[in-house]
């Protein structure tokens, strides 16, 4: 009977995953997906531009300290400078056109110069060789940039990406049937509702984890683009990038697992998806104001516990955020992946017990 | 094992809206159509027959298996329905064969039944094209395809012959009679009751929701007391056969043909009638024949529920 129920189980994914992959309404889910990978791959883009990342100190030339930037002011000479800070890290040359006070177009020799500094590009801009012009970049470190991914990664790729592309996909399995007026074929077929509900609820999550997961490894390719080949070497072998990668991933399945239970049952219960997304958003969002019993028929509330990196709440930020960030009921990661498993089967058996009774009114959709 | 589809005073409600109500059934082997016209109920019995819907009261088996496992009832039952919508994307064959590989069966079974299938049907040249694409003769036989593929004891059509050319139309009713022959249950309804009369063993009639009638067309028929029978009777001396009959208290009506060899006689009770004809064949009338004609299921609708919209 198990040998059945298996057979018919990849029956019914082998179905479903096509549609799930293809389907032209859920083109906005890979937008969803690609959005923070175009995010990270525009924010790579613009450290490289600006060498945030990756400073190249010339031969004679070093690294100023906070004393010397504070040194250089407007009005110095590019010979002031090279004396005292050594050669520019870059430099480059141009002639201008500029009008003078009476109105009278002149000639100036623009010069772009930049020097390094511990955790800020210094650039200067002189006129016929002094400086008219200065302005400091702050440096992205790969720290920083761990934290950015981490607060883009629980803030917006999981709370929002995730949430709404599970959504998407999983409302659909029953729902959109519903509306295609297809569902009778499986209806009719021989097979047990809660083999057909597991089927297609794998489906759909094997769908949302390539998908997310992709769009997870994407990013962090992109982030790791801005930095040298020995950066990434040292946070991937010698300080746990490898872990925190896999942490990362492995959060998103288990996202993946959660919301896809959750809105598998809201397919089952409503038609309007409106309805259960706002529902969800606003239970998961309060999940800090909950009390703890309530706080663990949440996914978040496991997700959050699983993130290799905790972003550390600045003083400055608005009470909300602050509120969103705090982890104020930290638990173990194994607990927090049995815990999250124990709702979505919860979820999911609770499903299987609509799912016996559903009833094809294809007049009423 | 119970050879009977039975409905165990089965009523069922969408909201306020009655689909049937006290349905009390129980159909035996071979052809059976549900008749009535539109709204009557029709889709809402097989719907309910197939588990896609629920009765609010009452009780249903299907050869002794209830509609709430379809593990167990759909081995046993196929269902062409009136759904016209196809699974995205699948071509005629892999909507047949996905349909069979969803009962846990191997790639190479579902394969043999699957073109067994289409063969059936006529439908082997398009069956790797796209269901969705089909013209609608070609959706109907696809489905009916799917529903016999797995060769079931209950076969459960709704509005089969829909969109099929006579050609197909005749062979699609052989399919039927060789199904019923094998001992299989073939419940269908239609619109179309010359057919239903043709290929009928026994009819069910309904109208708003509840069954009329149901049993062979003949003996529905003897049991409309207040409707007069009609018979044609042939003979070499009609005029004085009419006067014969006029001596009879149960003859309402008798009328001759314009050829004076046949009399279209109305009477209140048949069996005193065919005992009558009796007593003139032994009293040297030549009789040619005595045929009821409105025994038909079209007669037996007109009587009971009258000649409503949508019934040819």
């Amino acid at each position: 009977m198990i040998g059945t129920w298996w057979a018919q189980t990849i029956a019914v994914v082998r179905l479903e995953i096509k549609k799930t992959f293809f389907a032209r309404r859920g083109l906005w889910i890979y937008l969803l997906a690609l959005a923070p990978v175009a995010l990270f791959t525009m924010q790579a883009v613009a450290v490289r531009t600006f060498r945030l990342a990756d400073p190249k100190i010339p031969a004679g030339g070093h690294i100023l300290s906070q004393q010397e930037v504070e040194e250089i002011k407007t009005g110095m000479t590019r010979e002031q400078l090279v004396s005292k800070f050594g050669p520019p890290a870059t430099s480059r040359k141009r002639t201008a056109q500029k009008f003078d006070e009476d109105g009278n177009e002149t000639s100036v020799e623009r010069e772009n110069m930049r020097y390094y500094a511990a955790a800020s590009n210094v650039n200067l801009i002189l006129e016929n060789g002094v400086v008219s012009t200065t302005f400091i970049n702050r440096r992205f470190t790969f720290e920083q940039n761990n934290y950015a991914f981490a607060g883009v990664f629980q803030f917006f790729f999981i709370r929002l990406a995730v949430f709404f592309g599970c959504l998407g996909i999983f409302m659909n399995l029953f729902r959109g049937e519903m509306l295609d007026k297809s569902l009778h074929y499986y209806l009719l077929a021989p097979i047990r509702r809660e083999i057909l509900l597991l089927g297609k609820y794998l489906a759909g999550l094997l769908a949302a984890s390539v998908i997310f997961t992709a769009s997870a490894g994407l990013q962090m390719i992109a982030t790791f683009s801005a930095f040298d080949s020995n950066t990434i070497s040292r946070y991937l072998y010698q300080e746990n990038g490898l872990s925190q990668i896999a942490a990362y991933l492995g959060v998103t399945v288990l996202a993946c697992v959660g919301y896809g239970s959750v809105f598998l049952a809201a397919g089952l219960l409503y038609r309007n998806p409106i309805i259960p997304a706002a529902i969800v958003l606003i239970w998961e969002a309060a999940n800090p104001l909950l009390p703890a019993l309530l706080k663990k028929f949440s996914v978040i509330y496991y997700l959050k516990a699983l993130c290799p990196l905790q972003i550390p709440a600045d003083p400055g930020m608005p009470a909300l955020l602050q509120m969103l960030v705090s982890n104020g009921d930290p638990i173990s990661s194994y607990l927090a992946v049995f815990g999250l498993l124990a709702l979505s089967i919860i979820v999911l058996g609770a499903s299987s017990l609509k799912v016996r009774t559903l009833e094809i009114n294809y007049t009423t959709e | 094992m119970n050879d009977q589809i039975i409905f165990d005073n089965v009523s069922k409600f969408y909201g306020d809206v009655l689909g049937v109500n006290r349905v009390s059934l129980s159909i035996p082997p071979g052809i059976t159509s549900l008749v009535g016209p539109n709204g009557s109920g029709k889709t809402t019995l097989m719907n309910l027959m197939t588990g896609l819907i629920r009765p609010s009261r009452g009780q249903i088996t299907i050869l002794g298996q209830t509609p709430d496992d379809p593990e167990k009832l759909f081995p046993l039952v196929g269902y062409c329905g009136q759904f016209d919508s196809f699974p995205k994307g699948l071509t005629g064959y892999e909507f047949v064969s996905s349909y069979l590989r969803l009962s846990g069966r191997d790639a190479h079974e579902c394969d043999e039944l699957a073109w067994r299938a289409i063969d059936m049907v006529g439908l082997r040249e398009a069956a790797n094209r796209k269901a969705g694409g089909y013209s609608k003769g070609m959706r109907q036989r696809i489905r009916l395809a799917q529903s016999i593929a797995h060769q079931p004891k209950v076969l459960i059509l709704d509005e089969p012959m829909n969109g099929l050319d006579p050609l197909v139309r005749a062979e699609t009713i052989a399919l039927f009679r060789s199904f019923a022959k094998d001992g299989c249950h073939v419940i269908l309804s239609s619109h179309v009751l010359h057919e239903v009369d043709i290929i009928s063993d026994q009819v069910i009639l309904m109208s708003g929701g509840y069954v009329v009638a149901e049993g062979n067309i003949q003996s529905v028929r003897g049991e409309i007391s207040e409707q007069p029978m009609q018979i044609v009777v042939r003979c070499d001396h009609a005029n004085s056969l009419a006067s014969r009959f006029f001596e009879e208290d149960h003859i309402v009506e008798v009328r001759m043909h314009h050829d004076k060899k046949s009399l279209l006689v109305k009477t209140s009770d048949p069996n005193r009638f065919f005992l009558l004809m009796n007593q003139v064949a032994l009293n040297g009338h030549k009789l040619e024949s005595v045929a009821p004609v409105d025994d038909d299921v079209n007669s037996v609708y007109e009587y009971l529920i009258g000649g409503e919209d949508g019934v040819k």
